[in-house]
């Protein structure tokens, strides 16, 4: 029972939105005339053409949000059979084998979908994301290479991105078969391959199109879509996961319990 | 007793081995010899604003992960008497209580000196560092603001950094009062204050000189200096440090004191 509370405890610290109480102004920002951001202004744009992505986001209202990613799906997921009974277990065990729960990072999509803000850098080649959630990052490359042909298994896979119009297509693959797809604990394998679209839609909303295709858990792809609201005049905070993690002291009893 | 030494003594080899990175990926853009071979020689590449590009991926000497004052003359560290017996106590128990084994970032100037690459980006108002250890960053804000009133004490403190010429001169503070400078365990305080001087001799090196200035464990600042390498055609691993670590197992044995 006590560790039932434990998990429980854990799990909503994981989701809860929290405010960022941090205050600086952002440098370079379409304001209105009282000062505050103009977050409807248009989609800043590079020398090029193409829309900047860069700045601090943050995962807004009405898209699924990382408690259920299929939340808001009109047709039932397309689980394998096994993917369907996996995810049953977890939801009735309260996702005891959470790899976050261990501090491990959510890997892709999920670290786009948890409630903390994440930061979005171009540099030349490259789109690099530093999630405030448990202080990781993730590397995007944009120099048209290829995926690699047998990539080391990771839980943020391997990510390559181009441009389509004015979206930003970034593939990933070489996921490792331990990735959770979202809180609720939606399965994944090695054969994952996730894409996600990148449209800024002006200048204080994006949208991140997530389409899974995991052939090995689910009978075919299936799409949803993330909305993100640029955070003005705040800044990352430092996530140290493993402070005071008090998931760590019950592993042991979780370990004897099976 | 002997299974916890002999675990946390293979938790700090595992954090103190140099590693190849056997990931291969030629990284375009840089200078080659006639043979392919990149050129480290080469003069050291400027932005357009004329000051040294200092990005890239970099892996530090080798030399100052467990000794930060391993290169300085014997009983130079300037400790105040508590700071001396704690980190002797460190030594003596193996780093039991070492934050890193319970996969906490190593902080500044701690993630410099691993044997692990970094990259470096600079973008607008920025300088990001993204460490392989512990798959970790920080950022180093580049765009004239002073330090916040009231800082949230943190592993990586809160860093500002400015050109003095050809070095970026890093000053950071805002620090937790539990961070520790080197694998040894040399203390650190809330009133830690660091400096890093990065000067990138050529296309292949870099310094970085490092202040240590914390009133509240050193009688007076002191410097160490650590070369960086370029790292070329190879790339970050992801470095996960949750999984399967070893020292979680015996936390409530190394607890039982």
């Amino acid at each position: 029972m006590k560790i039932r509370f434990i998990v429980v405890v854990v799990f909503a610290m994981s989701t809860v939105v929290s405010a960022q109480w941090l205050k600086h102004p952002t440098a370079g920002i379409p304001r209105t005339a009282d000062g505050k951001p103009d977050l409807t202004a248009p989609t800043p744009r590079l020398a090029n053409g193409k829309p900047v992505l860069a700045g601090l986001w943050r995962p807004a209202p009405g898209g699924p949000g990382v408690g259920n990613i299929a939340r808001n799906l009109k047709d039932p997921v397309p689980f394998q059979p096994w993917a369907e009974a996996l995810l049953k277990e977890r939801r009735a065990n309260n996702s005891r084998d959470d790899p976050t729960a261990k501090c491990i990072v959510g890997g892709v999509p999920r670290s786009d979908l948890v409630g903390y803000p994440y930061r979005i850098l171009e540099v030349p080649g490259m789109m690099v994301i530093l999630y405030e959630a448990v202080h990781a990052y993730r590397q995007i490359f944009t120099d048209g290479r290829e995926l690699p042909k047998d990539p080391n298994p990771a839980w943020f896979g391997y990510s390559v991105a181009k441009w389509d119009g004015d979206a930003l297509v970034v593939t990933t693959t070489g996921f490792n078969d331990n990735v959770w797809l979202d809180n609720s604990g939606h399965p994944a394998t090695e054969q994952l391959r996730v894409t996600e679209k990148f449209v800024r839609k002006n200048f204080g909303n994006m949208d991140i199109e997530i389409t899974i295709d995991d052939p090995k858990a689910y009978t075919k792809p299936w799409t949803v879509v993330q909305p993100l609201a640029f955070q003005a005049d705040t800044e990352l905070l430092e996530y140290i996961c493993n402070e005071n993690n008090k998931y760590f002291e019950i592993i042991p009893k979780l370990n004897a319990d099976r | 007793m002997q299974s916890v030494r002999i675990a946390v003594a293979l938790a700090c080899v595992m954090t103190a081995a140099p590693s190849a990175q056997w990931l291969k990926q030629p990284t375009p853009g840089i200078p080659r010899m006639a043979d392919g071979k990149p050129n480290l020689s080469a003069p050291a590449p400027r932005t357009a604003d004329g000051t040294p590009d200092l990005s890239g991926l970099w892996r530090p000497a080798a030399i100052l992960i467990g000794d930060i004052a391993a290169n300085l003359p014997p009983n130079s560290v300037p400790y105040q008497p508590w700071a001396e017996k704690l980190y002797k106590e460190r030594r003596a128990n193996d780093g039991r209580d070492d934050p890193t084994a319970n996969c906490i970032v190593g902080g500044v100037p701690r993630s410099d000196l691993v044997p692990y690459p970094f990259k470096i980006l600079q973008v607008p108002g920025m300088m990001v560092i993204l460490y392989e250890a512990v798959h970790s960053y920080r950022q180093i804000f580049a765009d004239g603001r002073s330090f916040p009133a009231d800082m949230n004490p943190t592993w990586f403190g809160y860093s500002v950094g400015k050109w003095e010429k050809d070095a970026f001169v890093v000053e950071t503070k805002g620090f937790n009062d539990r961070g520790w400078l080197d694998n040894f365990g040399k203390p650190a305080t809330d009133k830690l204050r660091v400096v890093e001087r990065f000067v990138r001799k050529d296309f292949g090196h870099m310094d970085v000189h490092i202040t240590i200035d914390d009133p509240g464990a050193y009688t007076k600042p002191w410097d160490v200096t650590l070369p960086l390498a370029l790292a070329p055609d190879t790339e970050l691993l992801e470095y996960i440090c949750n999984e399967n670590n070893k020292y979680f197992e015996i936390i409530p044995k190394a607890g039982s004191r």
